[in-house]
């Protein structure tokens, strides 16, 4: 249960958010939501989405590429407020600690920095990125040569395939499950129970030290991307010690953690048997890590902001600059070149309960009533806020295509004519819709912005606070009062089958298809795509698919998108926030001379 | 003495078990469930049902408290992490590491930071107080009053926000609290905890200066005081014998509420500054539904309570004899 | 005759207080002779207590104005340094309370506080202070007094709380001892006791002693002369015989009409003073008893309201009171 309050905010977008109870929002990560302040100073260039590759076996060849100006050595301090809770791979689904584990483990496959916000998919123990047969249901991966563990054994397919069997044992809650349930079954912890009673996973073959083969039950085009994911780190079979090894992970990536203490620190060292010819996506220039948690965010970012001494080296993977440093830090130009800022790559939403509200007439008029440009000041501005037209987020959706269907890039205030109009022609041109909210000082400012918009439509709303430690599971029941509710969802790689088969999904309790849609017809194409064995082909028809739900069905309203800013010490080089994981990753990080 | 000490001692032990049980069974009176934290991204009832039984939450309620009471006194086994040795408080359903073992890691730093704090504002506290009283009316005890009611009425995520920025971040004048173990480096220590001193004295002091003062004065006023001037006492030992003597009983159980309070309330404290101590795991605790290590800290925290009461009565009765020997 | 040992003249101590100026003591003047007892009778508020202090210097110098002449064996106090008033206080003069359970420390052995006078005064170490405090509570009639020096106040009842507190006020053998209610706060025998206790050590020592007292049955017992305080100033003085058989000052006759007699039957009703003293805020012009005076049409109301009578004869027995002497001795009948 990893979901502490800072995870609890990335969770929360990622969707995991159902369970996170905690402080759903206003914590450490939490974009800048600083009430009324508006007109950030900062310049708002026009955001330019990662273009996300598949590389060839010549990409996948270490070393890494470079940023300008890197060097190696030297000690980086990052600050967080919470240490991480998982080092097992298997137990890993979190951002905080997938980012973390980047610098300790490595996985199949991985996403290879070419320039900023330009990324391949690479082989990362694996020669290149799997080659797939049998109409993309039998995968093959080569591991490099040279690829050891930090006691200098080398990495057998043995382990890789060891690494995906423990993930069905009993005491694996937390991580990822797609693989395991296209190697056996939906429920696949009762179709094998893991490798610790001797028994092993016939549908993975390991013909040699080298090579290693998935067998799955359906074509999957985008294994590759799967195997990209934290959750699908490895684990050596030699030094697997089942629960424990959560606390004492066996590294195979450039570091090797020296000492942890629990919530108070982590210092790294460098793995003598981690060799950067076989890695092309970590640089690991600096010799040493020191991680210190413990302080809030703002604390944290008044540190960053005064740079002093040792603080110059500093840098925060995932704190943030909050709400009440936002216009200080956007206001200062002092600061621009040590500002990071991206949108978040996950899908916000303000569901329509579909069960309630019939009519689709009055769920487009609602779309065109909604005042977007309001909410957006309402959190702070463009600087910390961004609108979105799609259900798939730009950061995430290969070949993503934008679409405005209600009219917003022009009328960012809402369309009341146009709501109006398709009211009128609608079932009931005064409907009564039922709001529930998280009851948090910003979602209350934000609910009055909503309320008064939709009642100029002639639309009434009903504000219904929910208490924020049961706010998903409310939202989750099936059977709920409400016609109208925020919900997130965020993608594990980038491609729209990790999010519409799910967020369109089974519809039952705490299940994430907030909305309950159930078309067969919308069923059936998700099937179709998830079947396509052309990756390039299923990313344009995931896009598609977007357009098509919103145009026909239209079961939500795409939601604001927060841009999460970000600083960083002065002498810290090569930081920049992963679009993908809205976090500041380690691999291009240097200590400036 | 020895008698009094072991009746309050059982009597402790008692309240605290009732503590425990009440924080058990609210705990699970709110509707978070801390099996579904322990699920990933997507979870299906059956990973959920797993969870649970991973965290012993699928047992009846009261065996569940009976199990982890009786750990205390027996120790438990835990499958998959092993046996884990009396007294155990369990492992943290979080990180998996013994509870106790993370209590006893951050209880120091707790311990340092409200004792350490408290001898400050004790000191200057009655200090000031005195010299306000000695000096009725006058500048200084005015100048006591005007910064007693600021004191009160200012918090410490307040000052202590503003201290950080202004003495660490900006001017350098401090460094960053940090906590060195007393046993390394007694003079780290105290500079790791200074500026953390610093603000809570800030705001405690006034509360001590003003409490002393009005006593004081009140004291000065007995007649046993008026004795001692008849019999020819200095003024020095008319104030420190005497009349200090009957001051400190009421400070004395002030100190002893606050004492408890801050250990208790070392949350914010704590989070102000960045210190992981109990406060910091309480609350870590509560928002990701960490029952053993909430348990553990209410623990904590209702047994500094308890603990600085049973404290205050023993000084009692070293400061007043009626209390001694009736 | 010699200087007498302690002498007061025209003493005038004024408060001031938030309400104004009160006048606690107004011109008053009496001497107090070696090895004999003065008795200051008086109601509360009279100024009795508010003199005593004032020979100690413990008044308040913040919010008092003194004046006047205290000469102790021949040397002023008004005025003296602090260090030498507390080299006076406990070794030359001594003083003893009314309520013997507040006056003494709760928090310090009686052994203790008799112990440090004596360091305090007479430089003896730990072991002597309190060899001499065993001797003292010896010498007021304590029993077990080496056990008892360990004892703390609330140990003691209250008879034996004031013998401590006698203890403590001679254990530096002062030559004035101010005693001030010492009986009020014991029961009737215990008063007795403590009464004969302060006698006999003053035959013994040799010591001055002022006792101030509301009862004038206590200063008939005790007493060689008497002083009799209204509102601040002297309205009768002269010897204990003189003052209790031949008073001559409304005021003392109702003093005495309002003592109880063991002579006289329980149910006759005590014949307190009438009306309240005056507040010393705003004391009434002319005599200040005048309101409460039974005598003003008879000596003259124009008189009595308007000037105030002086204390005369200036020795021996006198007072002030516009009554002639005859009138006096026909209405004391």
């Amino acid at each position: 249960m990893t979901v502490r309050t800072r995870s609890a905010v990335a969770a929360l977008a990622i969707g995991v958010l159902a369970m996170t109870s905690a402080c759903a929002e206003g914590n450490q990560g939490a974009p800048a939501a600083s009430g009324d302040t508006p007109g950030a100073t900062a310049p708002t260039a026009a955001y330019k989405p990662p273009t996300i590759t598949v590389g060839t076996a010549d990409d996948s060849k270490g070393p890494a590429i470079a940023p300008e100006g890197a060097v190696k050595g030297g000690t980086v301090t990052m600050l967080d407020r919470d240490d991480f809770s998982h080092f097992d791979p298997a137990q890993i689904y979190i951002n905080t600690e997938a980012n973390f584990n980047r610098l300790i483990g490595r996985a199949l496959t991985g996403y290879k920095r070419i320039t900023a916000g330009d990324f391949k998919l690479v082989g990362d123990l694996a020669t290149d990125t799997g080659t797939p047969s049998d109409g993309g249901k039998t995968w093959t991966f080569t591991l490099k040569d040279g690829v050891k563990w930090q006691d200098g054994t080398p990495i057998t397919s043995e382990d890789v395939k060891w690494s995906m069997e423990r993930t069905f044992a009993s005491f694996i809650t937390q991580g990822p499950t797609y693989v395991q349930q296209w190697l056996t079954d939906v429920d696949y912890k009762k179709a094998y129970q893991g490798p610790y009673d001797g028994k092993s996973l016939d549908s993975i073959e390991t013909p040699d030290d080298k090579t290693i083969v998935y067998k799955f039950k359906t074509p999957h085009a985008d294994a590759s991307y799967a195997f990209a994911m934290a959750g699908y780190g490895i684990v050596p079979k030699a030094k697997d010690t089942k629960e424990k090894y959560d606390k004492e992970p066996f590294s195979s990536g450039p570091y090797i953690i020296k000492s942890h203490l629990v919530d108070k620190s982590i210092d790294l060292e460098r793995n003598p048997n981690w060799d950067p010819a076989t890695d092309p996506i970590r640089g690991a220039y600096p010799d040493k890590w020191h991680m210190e948690f413990g302080q809030e965010a703002l604390q944290i970012n008044d540190r960053l902001i005064a740079d002093s001494g040792a603080d110059q080296t500093a840098m925060t993977f995932y704190a943030s600059v909050p709400p009440e440093r936002l216009q200080q830090v956007l206001g200062d130009s002092s600061l621009a070149s040590r500002r990071l800022n991206s949108p978040s790559p996950y899908g916000n939403y303000y569901y329509f309960n579909l069960d309630r509200m019939k009519d689709p007439k009055v769920r487009q008029a609602i779309n065109f009533a909604w005042p977007s440009k309001q909410i957006q000041q309402t959190l702070g501005g463009p600087a910390a806020a961004a609108l979105p037209t799609t259900i798939l987020n730009e950061n995430t959706t290969v070949g993503y295509q934008s679409y405005d269907l209600f009219n917003k890039v022009a009328k960012p205030d809402g369309d009341i004519e146009k709501a109006k109009e398709l009211l009128a022609s609608s079932s009931n041109p005064t409907p009564t819709v039922v709001y529930a909210y998280n009851q948090t000082p910003v979602q209350e400012q934000v609910t009055v912005v909503i309320k008064n918009a939709l009642e100029k439509a002639g639309i009434k709303v009903v504000a219904k606070p929910l208490d924020r430690k049961t706010y998903y599971d409310s939202i989750g029941k099936v059977q709920n009062e409400f016609d109208l509710y925020w919900g997130g969802w965020g993608a594990d790689w980038p491609s729209g089958s990790t999010v519409l088969p799910i967020i369109f999904g089974p519809v039952s309790d705490g299940a994430p298809n907030y909305s309950h849609l159930k078309d067969p017809a919308i069923t059936a194409e998700m099937d179709k795509i998830t079947a396509m064995t052309d990756i390039d082909a299923a990313n344009a028809a995931w896009m598609a698919l977007d357009k098509k739900i919103q145009e026909t069905i239209t079961p939500l309203v795409v939601a604001e998108n927060k841009i999460a800013t970000t600083l960083h010490g002065s002498k810290v080089g090569g930081a920049e926030i992963d679009p993908q994981q809205w976090i500041v990753q380690p691999d291009t990080i240097f200590v400036k001379p | 003495m020895l008698r009094f000490i072991t009746r309050r001692t059982f009597g402790a032990v008692v309240t605290l078990v009732i503590i425990a049980a009440v924080t058990f069974f609210l705990f699970f009176a709110v509707p978070a469930d801390p099996a579904r934290l322990a699920c990933g991204k997507v979870c299906p009832p059956e990973l959920l049902e797993q969870a649970r039984h991973n965290l012993g939450l699928d047992q009846p309620l009261f065996a569940q408290f009976v199990s982890w009471l009786s750990g205390i006194f027996v120790g438990r086994d835990y499958e998959g992490l092993g046996h884990c040795s009396a007294p155990c408080l369990g492992y943290s359903f979080v990180n998996k590491a013994p509870v106790l073992g993370t209590i006893l890691d951050r209880l120091p730093l707790t311990i340092s930071l409200t004792i350490g704090a408290a001898v400050i504002f004790f000191i200057f506290g009655v200090a000031t107080g005195i010299i306000a009283a000695l000096r009725q009316g006058k500048a200084l005890d005015k100048i006591a009053s005007v910064s007693s009611l600021i004191g009160a009425s200012v918090q410490i995520y307040f000052v202590g926000t503003l201290a950080l920025y202004f003495l660490v971040y900006q001017n350098h004048i401090l460094r960053q609290p940090k906590y060195v173990p007393f046993t390394e480096n007694p003079l780290s220590w105290a500079a790791g905890l200074l500026l953390p001193w610093i603000v809570l004295a800030l705001i405690f002091t006034a509360n001590y200066t003003r409490m002393t003062r009005s006593t004081m004065v009140e004291q000065l006023g007995e007649d046993y005081v008026r004795t001692a001037r008849a019999k020819g006492m200095s003024a020095r030992s008319v104030v420190m014998r005497f009349a200090l003597r009957g001051t400190l009983t009421p400070i004395v159980t002030i100190l002893g509420i606050d004492l408890g309070a801050l250990i208790g309330g070392a949350i914010i404290t704590e989070t102000t500054f960045g210190l992981q101590g109990v406060g910091q795991l309480s609350i870590r605790a509560v928002t990701s539904s960490d029952l053993p290590m909430l348990m553990a800290t209410v623990l904590v925290a209702a047994g500094a309570i308890v603990v600085f009461n049973i404290i205050v009565d023993i000084m009692y009765a070293f400061i007043d004899p009626r209390v001694r020997l009736s | 005759m010699s200087t007498p040992f302690l002498s007061v003249r025209d003493l005038t101590v004024d408060f001031h207080t938030e309400d104004g100026v009160v006048h606690a003591v107004n011109g008053l003047s009496f001497d107090v002779e070696k090895g004999t007892t003065l008795g200051i009778v008086g109601e509360s508020g009279s100024g009795k207590s508010v003199t005593n202090l004032t020979v100690l210097g413990l008044h308040n110098p913040e919010n008092t104005t003194i004046s006047g002449e205290i000469r102790l064996d021949g040397d002023e106090l008004i005025g003296a340094s602090r260090s030498s008033m507390e080299k006076l206080r406990g070794n030359k003069v001594a003083m003893i309370f009314q309520d013997p359970l507040t006056s003494l420390s709760p928090y310090h052995t009686i052994g203790k506080q008799i112990g440090e006078v004596y360091r305090k005064h007479k430089g003896a170490s730990r072991a002597e202070a309190r060899d001499r405090a065993i001797e003292m509570l010896t010498r007021v009639g304590i029993p077990q007094p080496k056990t008892r020096v360990d004892d703390y106040p609330h140990q003691f009842s209250g008879g034996m709380r004031q013998r401590a507190m006698i203890a403590m006020a001679l254990v530096c053998d002062p030559d004035l001892l101010i005693a001030d209610e010492p009986t009020t706060a014991l029961d009737v025998t215990v008063q007795a006791q403590i009464l004969d206790l302060l006698k006999n050590l003053q035959d013994e020592m040799g010591t001055s002693i002022i006792l101030i007292t509301h009862d004038l049955g206590v200063v008939a017992n005790t007493a060689h002369d008497v002083l009799v305080m209204y509102a601040g100033r002297a309205v009768e003085r002269g010897t204990v015989k003189e003052v209790l058989h031949e008073p001559r000052h409304p005021y003392t006759w109702g003093l005495l009409g309002s003592m109880p007699r063991l002579s006289s039957a329980v149910d006759v009703p005590l014949l307190p003073v009438r009306g309240t003293p005056p507040s010393l805020l705003n004391v009434p012009p002319g005599c200040p008893f005048h309101p409460r005076c039974d005598y003003v049409k008879l000596a003259g109301p124009e008189l009595c309201r308007s000037e105030r009578p002086e204390l005369s004869p200036h020795r021996g027995h006198g007072d002030a009171c516009y009554l002639t002497l005859a009138q006096k001795r026909e209405i004391h009948k």
